[in-house]
């Protein structure tokens, strides 16, 4: 894996947008709520796929089923109803930072986006060592690895030192 | 590093189930290394909250362009006979 070029997401947004756009005007949709369900779509294909992105085969069927249910469930918000279905489902991983996490992120982009950068690559993107010793001029691998575990220290006593509220922690 | 590592293999689930049981005690007798492990997770929040704004970001950047660049006039056209109400 790798983070997507402006190229293939152009791609895969010309591939999927349209096939979401259907689905949402046929339900009443306008273009601004195709547009936000697309993107949360994708981004969760993004995340959960083990394979490149590429909106072929079975990551289409699975990008329309996402599409479905974050339409179902944020019209089901809009009547007010919060049934323990859309508690349970609000994980951790879906809520938006929190104000003192936004400030510490941008602080952490100032400090050393290197760093930052690194360590995306490797957790969010999941791109192997080797590629990212290549994309970011380490030697081999091995000293990928050691840098990646230092940038990790800078990040993890960021936290610490900002101490974030013990609420943060609970969630 | 060591600490970090070990941590991390043992979140993902990664270490040997004896290593695992190891790790847990000293969660219990350690506490700095428990505070760690939390801060760690925190860490790791951030990155993908990093990651996801990125990603956020440059997808709206493409549709900027898909809505704006001429050479894309006839993807709009299509797009915008979607949402026209007959």
């Amino acid at each position: 894996m790798a983070a997507l070029t402006t190229e293939q997401l152009t791609a895969i947004y010309r591939r999927g947008f349209p096939q979401v756009a259907r689905y949402v005007a046929r339900h009443g949709g306008t273009f601004e709520e195709a547009k936000d369900i697309f993107q949360d779509a994708l981004i969760i294909l993004y995340e959960k796929t083990e394979t490149p992105v590429n909106l072929k085969g079975e990551q289409m069927a699975y990008l329309m089923g996402t599409a479905r249910h974050l339409w179902f469930r944020k019209h089901k918000q809009n009547n007010r109803e919060t049934s323990l279905d859309i508690l349970l489902e609000t994980t951790d991983e879906d809520t938006e930072p929190t104000y003192a996490e936004s400030k510490l992120l941008g602080y952490l982009q100032r400090a050393g986006k290197k760093c930052i950068d690194l360590l995306k690559a490797v957790y969010y993107d999941r791109m192997p060592m080797t590629d990212i010793a290549e994309k970011f001029d380490y030697s081999s691998p091995h000293s990928a690895t050691v840098q990646k575990y230092k940038c990790l220290e800078k990040v993890r006593d960021a936290v610490k030192q900002k101490a974030l509220t013990y609420e943060d922690f609970l969630e | 590093m060591n600490k970090l590592k070990l941590t991390e293999e043992y979140l993902n689930g990664h270490s040997t189930p004896g290593d695992a049981l190891l790790f847990e005690a000293r969660l219990i007798i350690e506490p700095e290394l428990h505070e760690q492990l939390q801060h760690q997770q925190q860490a790791y929040r951030l990155i993908n909250q990093y990651g996801r704004q990125q990603l956020k970001a440059q997808l709206n950047e493409v549709h900027e362009q898909l809505f704006t660049l001429p050479r894309y006039a006839r993807f709009r056209r299509w797009v915008f006979a979607i949402f026209r109400k007959d």
